[in-house]
């Protein structure tokens, strides 16, 4: 698959991911009591290879997360190194873990701080991919609290703001 | 196993009987004049500095700075670093365990990416080759292996955490192993650093980022523990031994450093950062319970091990579905041995955890990085199981 693809369905997914994140704070009691661990105003970064898609975000004590500029300079910052590494992870064929014992990505920031945000990473995991993905990538697939249809129902209504 | 990996050791190893004298010359190499001299008080105490400064007399040094804890924090660094610009120093020589050595590196990072405050380089494989710092290492114990490793463990205290710096940027030009820098430690440390050793190994062997080439040195390094670690600790002055479990200690960390740990050490990490636990007790009380934890996923990579943990007789002997349990068996049996010779403590109680603490040592470990490549998703549940079953 050509790069520029690569990077447009990266970008969609971070798209899903962030209103994943939003949607599973308010319906998913793991995700929401990791977010809520956070320290306030915590900002965090992905992006998503060189010239690639990103998501930026702020720790919101009302929504979860909410969106800020990608210029802004975060607190965390997980940066793939490729645009096609990214696509690995954000496509499912690749776990979090998996593309960290890859050296798919370098991290700026609290590695401490970091782990609860793969930790949600994986529960949104759980609910945007179908089973047989999340079973081949994930070390144990957590339960759902509610339907991933109605999570991506939920996604559809979320703002994307 | 990855699809993909990567392994680095750019470190020059000088590794055996008389490495010390060629301190100086190593130095000279890097192109230092002026070397900061790192250390603790107790080999101050002990003379082991004296040994260090004797192979440095025809050199200028720079500073000598004793002052470091047994955990060292990130003020200790940014203090140290403070003084190497004061006093002008060109490299550093850090003599002492990990917690010497990781101050070093500390202070490393400090000074190439011209920084004030470690605060500012958290991350990981994030940091861009700067001013070059060089540096030599040379470990006083056989256990940590930070002489090989792009690892950093170092205190935040007002988290109450050990803070994890991973960079290739922090590694030593040179690691120095003597073995009059270990031939002094007493029978209980050389137990508690040999297990860490150990632990290393086997957390390398079986941890999602190993590799073909970290496996080969956590292999090696387990069959000179195996061979050399009950004979130090029982004689002491064994030359041989002291070396081969120094030579372990090297290639455990190199190993790690590639392929990192586990469970046992994400445990192990807030054990000391929650309950003060010596780092080396903590790895021989969680070893085994972790490797039970991982084995459901682990079977075959813990039955290559014995091999290397109990010999080919043993190995051979063992039919293949057992490898798994006998080498857990023999890592207990060893662990047993050391105890009765040490007193090293075997479980949470002996070494004085509270158990009321361990809310908060699951919490924190759940956060350190090691739990993201064990190879079994680790839960707060499986901490505290763990960690209940480690008490007595």
């Amino acid at each position: 698959m050509k790069r520029e693809l690569m990077n447009q369905v990266n970008g969609i997914v971070l798209q899903v991911l962030y209103r994943g994140f939003r949607v599973l704070y308010r319906e998913d009691s793991r995700v929401r009591a990791e977010i809520k661990g956070w320290d306030e105003e915590l900002t965090l970064k992905l992006i998503c290879g060189p010239g690639g898609a990103a998501l930026a975000m702020r720790h919101d004590s009302q929504d979860g997360v909410r969106k800020i500029r990608r210029a802004q300079r975060c607190d965390i910052t997980m940066r793939f190194k490729s645009v096609e590494g990214a696509f690995k992870v954000l496509s499912g064929r690749m776990s979090v873990a998996e593309a960290y014992a890859e050296h798919l990505f370098f991290l700026e920031g609290d590695i401490y701080k970091t782990m609860s945000f793969v930790r949600c990473v994986e529960y949104i995991e759980s609910y945007l991919f179908p089973g047989f993905m999340t079973r081949r990538i994930l070390k144990e697939v957590p339960e759902k609290q509610i339907s991933a249809l109605q999570v991506y129902a939920l996604a559809l209504l979320e703002n994307g703001r | 196993m990855s699809s993909y990996f990567e392994f680095t050791n750019p470190t020059k190893l000088c590794s055996g009987k008389g490495a010390i004298d060629n301190l100086e010359y190593e130095l000279e190499m890097l192109g230092v004049h002026h070397p900061m001299v790192l250390s603790d008080r107790v080999l101050e105490k002990i003379g082991t500095l004296a040994v260090v400064l004797d192979a440095l007399s025809a050199m200028q040094i720079g500073r000598v700075f004793t002052d470091i804890p047994r955990d060292s924090s990130i003020e200790v660094v940014n203090r140290i670093a403070e003084e190497y610009r004061e006093f002008g120093c060109d490299g550093l020589v850090a003599l002492g365990g990990g917690s010497v050595l990781d101050t070093a590196k500390g202070v490393r990072l400090l000074i190439g990416q011209n920084a004030d405050d470690l605060l500012e380089l958290m991350g990981c494989e994030c940091l861009p080759k700067g001013t070059a710092v060089p540096f030599v290492a040379i470990p006083t114990t056989a256990g940590t292996g930070s002489e090989a490793t792009a690892v950093a463990v170092i205190k935040n205290p007002s988290l109450h955490i050990k803070m994890e710096y991973i960079s290739q940027q922090i590694m030593p030009d040179t690691a120095i192993l003597d073995p009059r820098m270990t031939v002094t430690l007493p029978p209980r440390i050389t137990a508690s650093t040999g297990m860490d050793t150990l632990c290393h190994a086997i957390e390398a062997y079986s941890c999602l980022q190993k590799n073909p080439v970290s496996d080969a040195y956590a292999a090696a390094a387990v069959g000179l523990v195996r061979k050399n670690l009950v004979k130090a600790v029982k004689i002491g002055s064994s030359r041989e031994a002291r070396m081969a479990l120094a030579n372990a200690s090297y290639l455990a960390g190199a190993a790690f450093s590639n392929s990192m740990v586990g469970v046992v050490h994400a445990i192990g990490h807030a054990l000391g950062g929650v309950c003060q636990i010596p780092h080396g007790d903590a790895m021989n009380i969680l070893l085994p319970m972790g490797m039970i934890f991982n084995k459901k996923v682990c079977r075959d990579t813990y039955g290559e091990l014995l091999l290397y943990l109990a010999g080919p007789e043993v190995y051979q002997a063992t039919p293949k579905a057992k490898r798994a349990d006998r080498t857990i068996a023999e890592v207990i049996r060893l662990r047993k041995r050391l105890h009765d010779i040490t007193g090293l403590p075997v479980t949470l109680k002996e070494a004085g955890a509270d158990p009321a603490m361990f809310p908060d040592v699951a919490r924190t470990a759940l956060n350190d990085g090691a739990v993201i490549v064990n190879p079994r998703q680790v839960t707060y549940e499986t901490v505290i199981r763990i960690l209940e079953r480690c008490y007595e």
